[in-house]
């Protein structure tokens, strides 16, 4: 295990699709986030403000804090969703499945370690997410870090980690199917299939609707129905995907 | 010592079977890839794999290897002394085994010494054997001049020089490496040769598959011809027009005369 996790570290250090994937999700979302609430309160009758409007919750920092929580819940998911199905994915797109599968190093040992290390990229991802956006919301003005902004910044964080935890299942998808493009493909549909149920505000017992909904996404009221029960769902999601990774891998034939 | 006798693995004396494929069929859909196919590969030798494009060689070697699993039949590989279903003994066998099928090991963001290394590491070695054996291998395929490169800016040839060094790294004692001289230039086509004939005198079981009869008749120790998924017969190793023999023997085995064989 410790031989798979170094090698599997150095790959994900050198990837420029993880490095993109973090830069899209660190910078994009604090920036969004501060932007907007920026936006909707300097120029409240823009076309900007009407529309972000209803997804600002809460006053001073705790209102970009709250917008990031929702925008982690799908830039994240995309983002890592993205990087897992790659990882696995690439695998077999390079035809380096091959010489993996026959190692003293075992299958199983290689699917965790890329899991282990997908997870700590997803986490590390929102740390340093929400990190950026306190310090651009009080660079900006926006108010100070009390106990409102604590809370917001918190609960961003958990949407982080939640949603860390479901990009877990997409190596699956990609390792089944033999290719990144298929655990792509599969992720798209998630994250429709999200936003179709999150709107309508049904089916927080989805897992992967939950965190965006208790992050705010289908409005306050919604959030506010959001049991912890729902959100602890990605929990066994995530560890039944790595387990059916790790099946289709030792089960894999290589062509 | 080899170094994979000091980590305790077996040294095979010479001549003991230590690859074997024992009645192996596959078959996808209705194309039988590999149609009940015997074969020993010794310690100490190296052993061609000869045939036209589809004989199965590959298949073969993926059965060998565990990569496949039979339809009928054994893939048996040498562990604690004795012959193993490969299916039985994965992953502890493989801590001996070598190899190289189709694709190179290699990653495009990687330079080759960290390519190199980290199959060293996957394949059991600690992390200062792992760096030794890094060094010794690209000086002995001639690739300390790409080291420090990304695998991404390498020719097609120097890629499948990364490839053996992987599959060569941690000395193993049962080697399968398919079309091992692969877009080598010639004097990589020599530098592998004469590796291989190393890895043989020093004992490990060598399985070679190749189109390069010229090649494999200075190399190898036993030349078994593959044909539609059927050993169809041997070839004598230093013989003189291999190519002849080939034709003929496969013209036989389709029932057809040698010239239109050859087409």
């Amino acid at each position: 295990m410790t031989a798979a996790l170094e090698v599997e570290a150095l790959k994900l250090r050198r990837a420029t699709a993880a490095r993109v994937a973090a830069l899209a999700v660190v910078l994009g979302v604090p920036a969004l986030s501060v932007g907007f609430v920026l936006a909707a309160q300097r120029a409240p009758g823009s076309q900007a403000a009407a529309k972000v409007a209803p997804m600002i919750t809460g006053e001073g920092l705790a209102a970009p804090l709250g917008l990031a929580g929702q925008v982690l819940s799908i830039g994240l998911l995309l983002a890592g969703g993205v990087l897992v199905s790659w990882s696995f994915g690439r695998e077999h797109a390079d035809g380096t499945i091959g010489a993996l599968a026959a190692l003293p190093t075992s299958r199983r040992a290689i699917v965790l370690a890329k899991s282990v290390l997908l997870l700590a990229w997803g986490l590390a991802v929102a740390v340093a997410t929400v990190a950026l956006t306190v310090l651009l919301g009080l660079v900006t003005g926006a108010g100070p870090l009390d106990d409102a902004a604590s809370a917001a910044a918190g609960r961003a964080l958990a949407v982080g980690a939640t949603t860390a935890l479901l990009t877990l299942p997409f190596a699956w998808v990609a390792s089944a199917l033999r290719g990144y493009l298929a655990g792509i493909a599969a992720l798209l549909g998630v994250v429709v299939a999200t936003q179709v149920l999150t709107v309508v505000g049904a089916g927080a017992w989805f897992p992967y609707a939950a965190p965006a909904m208790w992050a705010g996404l289908g409005g306050p009221e919604v959030a506010e129905r959001v049991v912890p029960l729902q959100l602890w769902l990605a929990l066994p999601v995530a560890l039944l995907g790595v387990g059916a990774t790790v099946r289709a891998w030792d089960r894999m034939e290589v062509r | 010592m080899t170094r994979a006798a000091a980590r305790g693995q077996d040294a095979d004396a010479p001549g003991v079977v230590a690859l074997s494929a024992r009645g192996l069929r596959r078959a996808f859909g209705t194309e039988r890839a590999v149609d009940g196919v015997d074969l020993d590969v010794r310690s100490g030798e190296i052993h061609a794999l000869v045939g036209l494009n589809g004989a199965g060689k590959s298949t073969l070697m993926r059965l060998l290897l565990g990569l496949q699993r039979p339809d009928a039949g054994r893939a048996l590989v040498r562990h604690a002394g004795a012959l193993r279903d490969v299916g039985e003994v994965r992953p502890e066998a493989f801590g001996q085994v070598g190899h190289l099928v189709e694709t190179p090991f290699t990653y495009a963001e990687l330079t080759v010494r960290e390519v190199v290394r980290s199959a060293a590491r996957l394949r059991g070695l600690g992390r200062a054997a792992a760096d030794r054996a890094t060094r010794g291998v690209l000086a002995e395929l001639a690739l300390e001049r790409w080291a420090d490169r990304r695998s991404r800016t390498l020719s097609l040839g120097n890629r499948q020089r990364v490839g053996l060094a992987c599959a060569l790294v941690h000395e193993p004692t049962v080697l399968v490496l398919d079309e091992p001289s692969n877009a080598l230039d010639p004097a990589g086509v020599v530098l592998v040769r004469r590796r291989l004939r190393r890895a043989a005198d020093a004992g490990a079981a060598v399985l070679v598959s190749s189109h390069h009869l010229d090649e494999m008749a200075r190399m190898a120790d036993r030349i078994t011809v593959l044909h539609r998924g059927v050993v169809v017969g041997s070839l004598p190793p230093g013989g003189v027009d291999l190519e002849r023999q080939l034709f003929a023997m496969v013209a036989a085995a389709d029932g057809v005369p040698t010239e239109e064989a050859l087409g």
